[in-house]
Order: structure tokens, then C-alpha cells, then sequence
């Protein structure tokens, strides 16, 4: 297509939403509204995910082992637990050192332990124990499961058969916050989603219908143009031009809109007044990583959703 | 198909089949029979739904033809592609009754339209638009809108913008249904002129007078089937009209 062609059917497309501006105007409405609702219901979904990996870093699964679980057997777990399927980190702690931590959280009162303190003190009542985190928390219950069996072993007994032990005694799992997490993250991805498809579905019914009045309105037009021998394709361009600008005017008003509330609601949070909410504000994807995805994503959706709401609304003009 | 057929109709029938299973399919054109050579000017004659529009619809491939084959330009209209109707367009210029002209555009703008639409550089529609104007006697109207201009006036501009093209066919479907009798005889003039310069036309009307008046080859068209096939006046036409 020539320049001059290109720059004409711009033109056009340009004139008629000049021309039926209250259709064009209440079609970015619309579209603008679709937009936002869809743009905050990705936003918090971004946010609580981010929240949700956040809190999956406190996710660490306790293996407390027997005293009397044989050395040979504890060697064996700490080669064996950081190799196993689905764990991200293991870390022993010996007995000693559940001591110091002891001492640690005890703070000014840690003199209570010195009486324990020490490699192979006898007095100590503390556990050893293996502190894991996972990969993927939401298969916990499953890896926990598998861990603990990893920790049985075999005694012969007097009669000549074998008893089994499991080296763990007690297992700290928060398998029920783990699932609480994975649901809720699930849970917003869906809505998220859900929003996006059904205010997609609304705008290009929206878009579609202001485009189909412009082509009622210029069915002579084209009807002519098909009869001077005009090609589909340049009958269809100036309405996918007002369909897709129609769609990239929405889309820079939600980024303002949006983008405009999300910077707000930043600041806000960081005012002293609002400290008490700092666990949310660390996990808020700060405003400058998400303004780009945001005027790209509405970009998009709005160029697509005015362009397919044309060509819906175009293809039964065209059979001449 | 001999290289001086611009139109060639080989048994063509065309049904329109009933939009509800109850409604009857409808034989608008059966059997029919014809050629148009290069250079001719043939009226198409018949009364109202005999034909004549589905005969148009054919040769624009606004319609396919049920059976048989329809030939214009050298081209079998059977077997061409949806894409390429457009260029088949191009080759004929179309004139209708009710003028088509776009009301907010100027007598120039509208026949620059014709030539923007298909893709022609801005510097040769410039070149063009004023000469096809001219050709019609416009020259001095082309800032015009329609609707200062008179009916046979608009029809002048729907005929230069048949004309921008320079088609080797020119299609006029009731050129003169919208216009005083004086005006009418001015455009069937305007037509002849085109004819004398070696462009085909074809005009369908149901206006015997005039058909009998010019003397040229007259199809005549009746329940879909062509009746009669000669140079007019003579007395098959009245009889059908």
C-alpha cells in the first residue's frame, strides 16, 4: 500500500471518530472501566502472589531426631536430606547447637543454658534436628512424608528379626499454612483471570457496537468503494484505525488512572502512619517495576480488543 | 472466448434459494444466452423483475451464477477468487439509478474517491479527476457537493466516476430513473460520446422509449429468459412492455 493511501485511510479512520465523538467517547468510557477493573485485578494478584512467596520463605519444615537414632544412620541423612526431591535447603543443627539457638532466643536470660552448652554434654535435653525449606510448597504433605521414611532404619532383635525405628521423632510441618497460601494464591489467579476474560468479552461487545454504528452509518461508503473495485483490506483499515485508536486512547487514560492510584497508595503506605502495615509494603512490587508491564499489558489488550471488536462488526458489510 | 467478447453469458440460470425451508426457490435468470462484443452499446430491456438486476448482479459478481458460465473481460467469472472481484471491478465502471454519490464530499472528492479506494498515487488523481470532470461538462462544478448539483448533474459525476478508471466497460443500471426526460436524453448522449471512443456500454432500463429512441442493440429480458435480441424498435418490445 502506497504512503499517500495509508496516510488517507488514517485520515478516515481519524474523521469518523471525529464525527460520532459521543459513540467514541462513551466506548473509551466503557473500555477505560473494563481496563481498570481488569488492570487492579492483576495488579493485586501480582501482589498477593508476591505476598505469598514472601510468607513461603518462613515455610521451614522441622525433622527433630531421636537421641538414640544410631550415628551411622544421622551421617546418612545429612548426605541424603539436601539431594532429596523437592527440598531448596536442609541444615543440621547438632545438639549444640540447638543449644546456642536456645541461648539465642532466650536473650538476656541465655545464662539458663550454660549447663547444657557443649558438644556431647549429656545434659542436654535438646534435639538434634534437620531444618528444611522446599522448592515447591505446595507439595508439602507429600515431601514430608517422603523425608520421614528416608529416616527409618533397622535393628535385628533377639529372635532373630528386624525392628524398625525412624530416626525422626517429631516433625514441625506447617503443612496447613502451606495450603492455605497455595490455595489463596490460586484463588486470586483465577478471579484475576476470570476478570480479565469476562471485561474482555464486554469491551470488544462495546467496541464492536461503536464500530458497527460507523459502519451503518458509512454503509453507502462502502457499498460504493466495493463497487469501484476497492480491495477488503482497505475497506476494513480506517475502522480498525478508529477500533485500535479507540483502544490505545483507553488504554493510556487506565495507565494514568491506574498507574496514577498504584504510585498514591505506594506513598501512602510508606508514611510513618501506616508502619504497622510494613509486612505488606515489603511484599508491593514498588511502582516503577510495574508501570511499564501495566502501560504495555493495557496497550495491548485495548489495541487487541478494538481491533478484533472491528473486524467482528466489518465482515457483514464486506459480502457485496 | 474471441478476444472482442468483453461479456459472454453461456446458459447461464440463476436461482435464489428460499430463505425459509417453506419459501420457494426463485429462477431469476434461466437459460440465457448472450455476448457482448467490445465497442457495442446494448440496452438491456424488461420490466420489473424480469431479470435485469440479477443480470448486473451477475457480471459485477455481486451473484454466481447457478449454473453455466459468465464471462466479462476475458474473464470466467466461475472460477475467479473472492480476492480478486476488486480487480474485476476495476475493469467496469458502474452507474446507478439512484447515483451513489457520498453526500459530504464534493463533485471532485467523489471522483477522487473511486481512485484513492484503489490504491492510485495522490499526484495522478490530481491529474485525472479534473480531465474525467471535464469529459462530463463539470469543470466548473467540481467544489460542488451533490446536493447543490441537479439530478442529471449528479448523474454526470457518477458517470466520470465511472469513467476515472477508463474501463473497457461501462455499466449503467437506470442511468435515467432519477431524471427529467431532457436530462435523460443529455446522458444517454454523454453515453454515446463514451461509446464512440471504444468503451462497451451496457445500460439496463426498463424505459423502452428511450432503448427505441437511440437504435442500438436491445436485449430484451422477460421471466428471466431472453426473449429477444436486436437492434430497436421492433414489435417483440412492445409487446412484453
Amino acid at each position: 500500500m502506497r504512503l499517500s493511501s495509508f496516510k488517507y485511510l488514517v485520515r478516515q479512520g481519524w474523521h469518523s471518530m471525529v464525527s460520532n465523538r459521543l459513540m467514541t467517547l462513551a466506548s473509551i468510557g466503557v473500555l477505560v472501566a473494563c481496563l481498570m477493573i481488569t488492570g487492579v485485578a492483576v495488579l493485586l494478584s501480582v501482589n498477593v502472589g508476591s505476598y505469598v512467596d514472601y510468607l513461603e520463605t518462613f515455610n521451614e519444615i522441622e525433622f527433630f531426631i531421636d537421641d538414640s537414632a544410631p550415628a551411622d544412620v544421622v551421617e546418612n541423612l545429612k548426605l541424603q536430606l539436601p539431594l532429596a526431591q523437592n527440598v531448596a535447603f536442609c541444615e543440621y543443627i547438632s545438639k549444640a547447637a540447638a543449644v546456642e539457638d536456645m541461648r539465642g532466643w532466650l536473650g538476656e536470660n541465655g545464662d539458663v543454658m550454660n549447663d547444657y552448652a557443649g558438644e556431647g554434654n549429656e545434659q542436654n535435653p535438646l534435639p538434634a534436628s534437620f531444618r528444611i525449606s522446599l522448592t515447591d510448597v505446595s507439595d508439602m504433605a507429600n515431601t514430608v512424608q517422603r523425608l520421614q521414611s528416608m529416616g527409618a532404619y533397622a535393628v535385628p532383635a533377639q529372635d532373630g528379626t528386624a525392628v524398625t525405628y525412624n530416626a525422626f521423632y517429631r516433625i514441625n510441618s506447617p503443612t496447613e499454612l502451606s495450603s492455605t497460601l497455595v490455595n489463596l494464591r490460586r484463588i486470586v489467579s483465577y478471579v484475576g483471570w476470570g476478570l480479565v476474560i469476562v471485561l474482555g468479552v464486554v469491551s470488544v461487545v462495546v467496541i464492536s457496537n461503536t464500530i458497527r454504528l460507523t459502519v451503518f452509518a458509512r454503509r453507502k461508503e462502502i457499498n460504493i468503494m466495493k463497487f469501484v473495485g476497492a480491495t477488503n483490506a482497505f475497506i476494513r483499515l480506517p475502522f480498525f484505525v478508529e477500533g485500535m485508536t479507540v483502544g490505545a486512547i483507553s488504554a493510556l487514560l487506565a495507565t494514568g488512572i491506574v498507574g496514577g492510584a498504584y504510585y498514591g497508595l505506594e506513598q501512602a503506605l510508606l508514611q510513618p502512619d501506616a508502619l504497622w502495615l510494613s509486612e505488606f509494603t515489603r511484599c508491593m512490587l514498588p511502582f516503577f517495576e510495574i508501570i511499564g508491564p501495566l502501560a504495555g499489558g493495557f496497550l495491548l489488550f485495548g489495541i487487541s480488543i478494538g481491533g478484533i471488536g472491528c473486524a467482528s462488526s466489518i465482515r457483514k458489510h464486506l459480502k457485496v | 472466448m474471441p478476444t472482442t467478447d468483453m461479456i459472454r453469458f453461456e446458459n447461464v440460470k440463476k436461482v435464489y434459494t428460499g430463505i425459509e425451508s417453506k419459501s420457494a426457490d426463485i429462477v431469476a435468470l434461466h437459460n440465457v444466452n448472450l455476448s457482448i462484443q467490445k465497442g457495442e452499446f446494448v440496452f438491456v430491456l424488461g420490466h420489473s423483475g424480469a431479470g435485469k438486476s440479477t443480470f448486473l448482479k451477475l457480471i459485477l459478481r455481486e451473484e454466481k451464477a447457478t449454473e453455466g458460465r459468465v464471462f466479462v473481460n476475458g474473464r470466467d467469472l466461475s472460477k475467479i477468487r473472492q480476492r480478486d472481484i476488486p480487480y474485476l471491478r476495476r475493469g467496469l465502471g458502474v452507474v446507478f439509478q439512484d447515483f451513489r454519490l457520498i453526500p459530504s464530499m464534493t463533485a471532485y472528492e467523489n471522483v477522487a474517491f473511486a481512485m484513492r479506494v484503489t490504491n492510485i498515487p495522490e499526484r495522478q488523481i490530481k491529474r485525472r479527476v479534473p480531465y474525467v470532470l471535464s469529459l462530463v461538462g463539470l469543470s466548473g462544478k467540481a467544489h460542488s457537493l451533490p446536493q447543490e448539483l441537479s439530478g442529471g448533474e449528479q448523474q454526470r459525476i457518477a458517470l466520470a466516476r465511472a469513467l476515472v478508471h477508463s474501463p473497457p466497460i461501462i455499466i449503467a443500471d437506470e442511468p435515467t430513473g432519477n431524471i427529467d426526460p431532457e436530462l435523460s436524453v443529455e446522458i444517454m448522449e454523454l453515453l454515446q460520446a463514451i461509446n464512440s471512443l471504444g468503451t462497451t456500454i451496457v445500460v439496463v432500463t426498463h424505459e423502452h422509449d428511450l432503448a427505441a429512441r437511440f437504435k442500438k442493440r436491445t436485449i430484451l429480458i422477460d421471466h428471466g429468459e431472453v426473449v429477444d435480441d436486436g437492434v430497436s424498435p421492433y414489435g417483440k418490445e412492445a409487446a412484453y412492455l
